[in-house]
């Protein structure tokens, strides 16, 4: 259980896995259809992706419940219920055969006032049940990612840490890269943000999607300067482009590696990619990391 | 109307207050005052304050929905007097507005058709994940001549394409005009689909304006 964290802290950086969702659209999920819909009707297509993740090398594969809050799962029209959907995505993963899985939660789908009328509580409750279901199903370690709200990553944070109190907690949110440096659409920013999920508890603190590897890298070395906390840094590959009816992303899997070879060389302990990456961007910064090994810190 | 009293009206939408620009509005409409006076010279200036604070990068999301809310509520109040002055009796077109379907993401459409209105627009907001032919029966019913549709997702926004054919098909004559907006979206793809183009909720009132002089 506690080798995870052992990873984290290891002399290498630890690799997590590239997106799932653009995977799954590219196996013929359809637009604005729900994962989770196929982690219990397809779940073959589901297993494809993680395997081919690991076989690229990553050192964890993450599971297909980013979106299982059950408030999330309400508004996509699935039974509002974590637990199925907890189980069957677990057991996905670790068919892949990575040394780790890794229990993804995403945000609820619902906004703090003023912007929304979530209630906290609920929010909370939410959350519990999918962190509590993720655990039983035996995952290596929590990862709370892209929100976009730190009062909601808060409240994410410390019901996955009750629900599960013996398991890692990862918590990134997702910036933008405004004028005055990195912010979250709600305005927090960055170093303050990520300062107070690690004051409370968080076993490594950082930023995923929205951003490319380019604007990464330079969040990573104002986190890095700012936190001693493990860092988890996951960008896209370069902005959407919708060809043909297809959506694809502007950067190529080397260009992205060399960035998060970069990133890495920071002495951030954990990467990997999001939406538009794949097993290719995987393998080209696995054969980037290697050289590593040892060697860092 | 006093500087001073302008003065305050734009402040409380530009700091997001609602009770206080409800009850500035309402003395405007008490007093028999020229209402499109206060939202031109007071109210939308705030407006225009928040969108010039995004664009520095002082302001985010919650500032931008509560200067919106402000306005929405100074608008509410004006709505029987402007009804009733020359000036802002004639709406400015109609529009039919949502979010497109499979995509719940509704706070920038929401911003969209707040702002459409402080402009003077006549605003059908049919929410979020609206079908196609939602869009196109409600552009029908109402004689808009305008449809704007969000999406905030790449798996969503060719759900926009689909919308600009469906409306080119419907055959509407005069014809209805699309705008697109949203996080994945872009000009290049808005051309490529025969739409206009809005960067940000705030951008979207001089797209609609452009489109449908």
């Amino acid at each position: 259980m506690s080798g995870f964290l052992d990873a984290l802290a290891g002399a290498r950086p630890l690799l997590l896995d590239g997106g799932l969702g653009s995977m799954l659209i590219a196996r013929g999920l359809g637009g604005g259809e729900a994962p989770e819909r196929w982690v219990l009707e397809r779940g073959a297509e589901v297993a494809a992706v993680h395997r081919a993740y690991a076989e690229a090398g990553a050192d964890a594969v993450q599971t297909a419940t980013f979106g299982a809050h059950p408030s999330r799962l309400a508004r996509a029209g699935l039974a509002p219920d974590p637990e199925p959907i907890a189980r069957a995505a677990v057991a996905l993963a670790r068919a892949a055969g990575a040394p780790f899985v890794v229990g993804d939660l995403g945000p609820s789908g619902e906004y703090l006032p003023p912007v929304g009328r979530a209630d906290p509580g609920e929010l909370a409750l939410g959350f519990e049940r999918l962190a509590a279901a993720l655990a039983a199903a035996g995952v290596d370690a929590l990862h709370v990612e892209t929100l976009s709200d730190r009062r909601e990553a808060l409240i994410a944070l410390a019901a996955a840490r009750r629900a599960a109190p013996h398991l890692p907690v990862l918590v990134s949110l997702t910036f933008e890269r405004r004028r005055r440096g990195f912010f979250t659409v709600m305005g927090d920013p960055l170093t303050a943000a990520l300062a107070e999920l690690a004051a409370a508890g968080a076993a490594a603190v950082g930023a995923n999607c929205t951003l490319a590897s380019s604007d990464m890298l330079d969040l990573a070395r104002e986190a890095r300067a700012a936190l001693a906390t493990p860092l988890v840094v996951q960008p896209n590959a370069g902005q959407p482009i919708l060809e043909a009816g297809v959506t694809r992303y502007a950067q190529a899997p080397e260009a992205f590696a060399a960035d998060l070879a970069a990133i890495a060389e920071l002495g951030v302990e954990a990467v990997g990619g999001c939406c538009g990456t794949d097993p290719d961007f995987i393998a080209a910064l696995r054969r980037r990391l290697r050289p590593l090994a040892g060697s860092r810190r | 109307m006093d500087d001073a009293r302008l003065e305050a009206m734009r402040a409380a939408v530009r700091d997001g207050d609602a009770a206080t620009a409800a009850a500035l509005a309402a003395a405007v409409a008490a007093s028999g005052e020229d209402p499109v006076a206060a939202i031109e010279r007071g109210f939308a200036a705030g407006i225009r304050d928040v969108g010039d604070l995004w664009e520095q990068g002082e302001y985010f999301l919650p500032e931008l929905v509560q200067g919106a809310e402000a306005m929405k509520a100074a608008m509410a109040v004006l709505a029987p007097a402007l009804a009733r002055s020359s000036a802002g009796g004639a709406s400015r077109g109609r529009v039919v507005i949502g979010t497109v379907a499979g995509d719940l993401h509704d706070i920038g459409k929401s911003l969209v058709a707040t702002l459409l209105a402080a402009h003077g627009f006549e605003v059908f907001d049919l929410g979020s994940d609206v079908p196609v032919e939602a869009f196109v029966a409600k552009a029908r019913e109402t004689g808009a001549r305008l449809v704007a549709a969000s999406a905030l997702l790449t798996t969503t926004m060719g759900v926009q394409r689909d919308l600009a054919r469906a409306v080119a098909e419907a055959g509407f004559d005069p014809p209805v005009r699309i705008l697109v907006g949203g996080a994945p979206t872009s000009p290049a793809w808005a051309a490529e689909i025969g739409a206009g183009w809005a960067e940000n909720a705030l951008r979207a009132v001089a797209a609609a304006e452009a489109l449908l002089e």
